[in-house]
C-alpha cells in the first residue's frame, strides 16, 4: 500500500481505466479522483459506459486494464514485495465491497427476506453480528428511510420506491465509505422517484460520499457538486454543475443536454 | 467387477438376434403412432372444450384432463385390458374381445390425451386477446380469426411442448410388453428366457431406448431453438 | 357391481393396506434420494467445469430411459456388476431415484439459471463471499420457485412406482394383480386402486398448484409448475 503516492482525501482513485468487451472498448482511459463528501453525477447517453464505469468501481466488471484504489488500497489485484502484481483473494475483495454500497436500477431486492432481513442480512453474514443486534441497526436504516412501518413486508408487497428506498437502507446499513447509484431512479414510475431522489438528496446533506449515474438532470444540477459528462467511454466533460450546465466546452456535451432537458 | 462389465456391454448377442429385437422396436414405433395419433385427437378436442364458454363442457373436459393426467400409464394400460373388455361386453350383451395392441393403443392414446390437452390449452391461451380483437375491428368473422390467426400461432407455441410430450409417450411404450404386446422389451425377455445372460440384454436394451430418447429430444431441441430464433414458437 | 366390491375388495383391504405402505415408503425414500443425488449432480454440472460432463451423461441416461427398463436393468444387471442391491425393495428404490434425479437435476438448474443476476450481484455487492450468496440467496429462491416441480416429481415417483410390482415388489398394484389372476374378477379391485392411485397424485399435483400460487402471492416469483 504506497499511501504517499496517494492524497488521503480521495476514497476513490480512478487511474487509466480501460474496459473493453471483447473487441468493443467501453472505456478508454479514464482517470479521476472522488474526495471525500462529493456527490458526483455521472451522465451521458446510452452506450456511453457510465454503468459500466459505475460497475467497475465495486470490481463488479473487472477492469481490461488500469487501476481503482479505494482509500489507497488496490481493488482486484495485491503488489507483492518483489514489486509483481497478484490477483487478489476473494475474501479481500469482499472485504473491499462490503465498504463501498450500491443501489440498482432493478433493486434487487432478495424476494424470500422482508424488508427488514434484506437490509439485516448483509450485517449477519458480512459483519457477523448477532440477530438481534442486526434487527436493531435495520429497523433504524428502515427508519431513516421512512419504510420503519413496512420492515416486515416482503418485496412483492411493496412499490417500486419503496423497494427502492430498502435497497437503499440495505447499503447504507453496511455503513460504506462512498455510496454508488445505478440508475436508481429509471426503472420507477415518474410518480415514484420523487421519494427516491429526497433520500439521495438527504443523504447527500449529510455528507456521504456518492457517485450517482443518473438521467435525472435535476439532481444532478441542484443536489450534486461535480458533474461528469461521459461520452463513448471518454470523461469529455468534469466539473462543478453550474460549469457543466451553464458553459460546457465539448460541443458532444451541449448537444447532449439541449436533446435532454430541450 | 471387470469380467461382467465386459459381459454386460458384450453386444454381440444384441446383434446376433438384431432382427428379432428390431422387429420388437418396430411393434414400439407402431404403438407410439397409433397412440400418438389418438392422444393428438382427443387432446384437440378436450383442450378446446376447455376454453368453451359453456360451463358443462369446461367442467367435463377438466374432468377428462385432471383424470388421465393422474392416472398411471400402466394401471391404466392393466384397466383397459382387463376391465373394459368385460364391462363393454356386458353393455353390448355381446363377447368384446381386446387384444394387447388395442388396449395398449388405448390406454397409452388416452392418458397422453390426458397431458397433451393441457398444452392445447395453454397454447391457445397463450395467445393474447389484442390478436382476435384487432381481427374483428377488421371486419372477420370468428371463424376466420380462428383459422388464420389463432391456430396457426397455437400450433407454434404448442410445438415444442408436444413434441416432449411425444417422446415421452415413446418412453411409454416400453410398458406394452407388460401385456404381451410383442414389442422389444418382451422380446428381451423372450431371449432372456432362452438364452438366461441378462446382462448385456438389458443393459443393450437401456442403451438402445438410451439413444433413441436422446437423439430425439436433441433433434426437437435444434428444432425449438430454430423456431424461437424464427420467431416461431 | 356392490355384491362383488364386497367379495373381492373388502376381505382383502389388509393385503392392500399392506401392498399400500410398501408403495409409501419405495416412493418417500425414492424422492429422498432423487433430491439428494439430483441436487449433487446439479452442483457439479453448474458448478465443477472438469466434472461437468460426467453430470451432464448421468442427466440424459437418466432421463433418457424408460422406468421399466431402468428397474429391470437395476434389478437383473447391478448385482452381477456391483453386488448390490441384494433385495428387489431396494432395486425399486434405486431405480425410481435414478430416473427422477435426472428431472429433479434439470429442475434444479432451471432455477439457477432462472436466477437474474442482479441477485447475486447485490450480494456481492455488499461483500457477501460466493459460498455464502449460494446458500442464502440462490438456494433458498431456487426452491421456493421449483417446490410446485419437486412436489410434481413425487407425483411422478408414484405414477412411476406401479411397475416395481414387475419385479415382484409387493406393492398395491402387485397386490391388486395378484388378488385378480385368484379370482378373475378384476372389475372392482382394479377401479378400486386406481381411485386410489388418482387420488394420491390428484393430491400432490393440486398441492404443488396451490404452492405455486401461494409462492406467487407471497414473493412475487414466477413459478414454473
Amino acid at each position: 500500500m504506497s499511501a504517499a503516492a496517494h492524497p488521503p482525501a480521495a476514497i476513490l482513485r480512478v487511474s487509466k481505466l480501460r474496459k473493453a468487451f471483447g473487441y468493443h472498448e467501453v472505456l478508454r482511459d479514464i482517470s479521476f479522483d472522488i474526495a471525500a463528501g462529493s456527490v458526483v453525477s455521472i451522465i451521458g447517453a446510452s452506450g456511453s459506459g457510465k454503468s459500466t464505469l459505475l460497475r467497475c468501481l465495486n470490481y463488479l466488471e473487472e477492469p481490461t486494464a488500469g487501476e481503482i484504489y479505494l482509500n489507497g488500497e488496490p481493488m482486484g489485484f495485491r503488489v507483492k514485495s518483489d514489486g509483481k502484481r497478484v490477483a487478489d483473494s476473494a475474501a479481500n475483495l469482499g472485504r473491499m465491497r462490503a465498504q463501498i454500497g450500491m443501489v440498482f436500477q432493478q433493486f434487487n431486492l432478495w424476494p424470500h427476506m422482508t424488508a427488514e432481513q434484506n437490509v439485516a442480512e448483509a450485517l449477519i453474514q458480512v459483519k457477523g453480528l448477532g440477530k438481534a443486534e442486526a434487527s436493531k441497526i435495520a429497523r433504524e436504516y428502515l427508519a431513516k428511510v421512512n419504510l420503519l412501518e413496512k420492515a416486515d413486508a416482503y418485496p412483492a408487497r411493496l412499490s417500486g420506491g419503496q423497494q427502492q428506498r430498502v435497497a437503499i437502507a440495505r447499503a447504507l446499513a453496511m455503513e460504506p465509505k462512498v455510496l454508488l447509484f445505478d440508475e436508481a431512479t429509471s426503472s420507477l414510475d415518474p410518480e415514484l422517484t420523487g421519494e427516491v431522489l429526497e433520500v439521495m438528496r438527504q443523504l447527500a446533506l449529510e455528507g456521504m460520499t456518492m457517485v450517482v449515474v443518473t438521467h435525472e438532470m435535476g439532481f444532478a444540477r441542484e443536489v450534486s457538486n461535480r458533474v461528469i459528462f461521459l461520452h463513448q467511454g471518454v470523461v469529455e466533460e468534469d466539473g462543478p454543475p453550474e460549469q457543466v450546465f451553464g458553459r460546457p466546452t465539448s460541443e458532444r456535451c451541449r448537444q447532449f443536454l439541449s436533446s435532454v432537458l430541450g | 467387477m471387470s469380467e461382467t462389465l465386459r459381459q454386460s456391454l458384450d453386444l454381440s448377442l444384441f446383434w446376433e438376434f438384431r432382427y428379432t429385437l428390431l422387429a420388437g422396436l418396430a411393434q414400439n414405433l407402431y404403438v407410439f403412432a397409433c397412440a400418438a395419433v389418438l392422444a393428438l385427437a382427443l387432446a384437440l378436442i378436450v383442450g378446446l372444450a376447455r376454453l368453451s364458454a359453456n360451463r358443462a363442457v369446461r367442467a367435463v373436459s377438466t374432468v377428462y384432463a385432471e383424470l388421465f393426467r393422474n392416472t398411471p400409464e400402466f394401471v391404466l394400460i392393466i384397466w383397459v385390458y382387463y376391465v373394459l373388455p368385460i364391462l363393454l361386453s356386458r353393455m353390448l350383451a355381446t363377447k368384446f374381445n381386446m387384444s394387447p395392441f388395442l388396449a395398449a393403443v388405448l390406454a397409452l392414446g388416452v392418458a397422453y390425451s390426458g397431458f397433451l390437452s393441457e398444452t392445447v390449452r395453454a397454447g391457445v391461451q397463450s395467445i393474447p386477446r389484442g390478436h382476435s380483437e384487432a381481427g374483428l375491428s377488421l371486419g372477420m368473422t370468428r371463424f376466420q380469426i380462428l383459422r388464420r390467426i389463432i391456430i396457426p400461432q397455437a400450433v407454434r407455441r404448442m410445438l415444442p411442448e408436444a413434441l416432449s410430450q411425444f417422446v415421452s409417450l415413446f418412453k411409454a411404450t416400453s410398458i406394452v410388453s407388460l401385456i404381451a404386446v410383442p414389442d422389444i422389451m418382451y422380446q428381451v425377455s423372450m431371449i432372456n428366457v432362452d438364452q438366461m445372460r441378462p446382462l448385456p440384454l438389458y443393459t443393450g436394451a437401456a442403451l438402445l431406448f438410451c439413444l433413441v430418447i436422446i437423439a430425439a429430444t436433441q433433434l426437437i431441441q435444434i428444432l425449438s431453438d430454430r423456431w424461437r430464433k424464427r420467431g416461431w414458437a | 357391481m356392490i355384491d362383488n366390491f364386497n367379495r373381492f375388495v373388502v376381505p382383502n383391504l389388509g393385503l392392500l393396506g399392506e401392498g399400500l405402505w410398501i408403495t409409501i415408503w419405495i416412493c418417500a425414500v425414492a424422492f429422498a434420494m432423487a433430491v439428494v443425488i439430483g441436487a449433487f449432480a446439479c452442483i457439479v454440472r453448474v458448478y465443477v467445469p472438469f466434472l461437468r460432463i460426467v453430470a451432464v451423461i448421468y442427466i440424459e441416461f437418466a432421463r433418457a430411459t424408460p422406468i421399466l427398463v431402468q428397474l429391470l436393468w437395476v434389478n437383473y444387471v447391478w448385482p452381477e456388476l456391483f453386488g448390490f442391491p441384494k433385495s428387489v425393495e431396494w432395486a425399486g428404490v434405486i431405480a425410481l431415484a435414478i430416473q427422477s434425479s435426472g428431472y429433479l437435476a434439470e429442475t434444479f438448474r432451471s432455477g439457477i439459471e432462472g436466477l437474474s443476476r442482479g441477485q447475486v450481484e447485490a450480494g456481492l455487492a455488499v461483500g457477501m463471499p460466493r459460498t455464502t450468496i449460494f446458500r442464502r440467496i440462490i438456494v433458498p429462491q431456487v426452491l421456493l420457485v421449483m417446490a410446485p416441480s419437486i412436489v410434481n416429481q413425487l407425483a411422478v415417483i408414484v405414477k412411476a412406482s406401479t411397475l416395481v410390482s414387475v419385479i415382484a415388489i409387493p406393492d398395491l398394484m402387485y397386490d391388486a394383480l395378484k388378488i385378480v389372476n385368484q379370482w378373475f374378477e378384476p372389475i372392482e379391485v382394479l377401479t378400486f386402486v386406481a381411485a386410489i392411485y388418482v387420488t394420491t397424485i390428484y393430491t400432490l399435483s393440486a398441492s404443488a398448484k396451490f404452492i405455486a400460487d401461494r409462492f406467487r402471492v407471497k414473493y412475487g416469483l414466477s413459478t414454473y409448475a
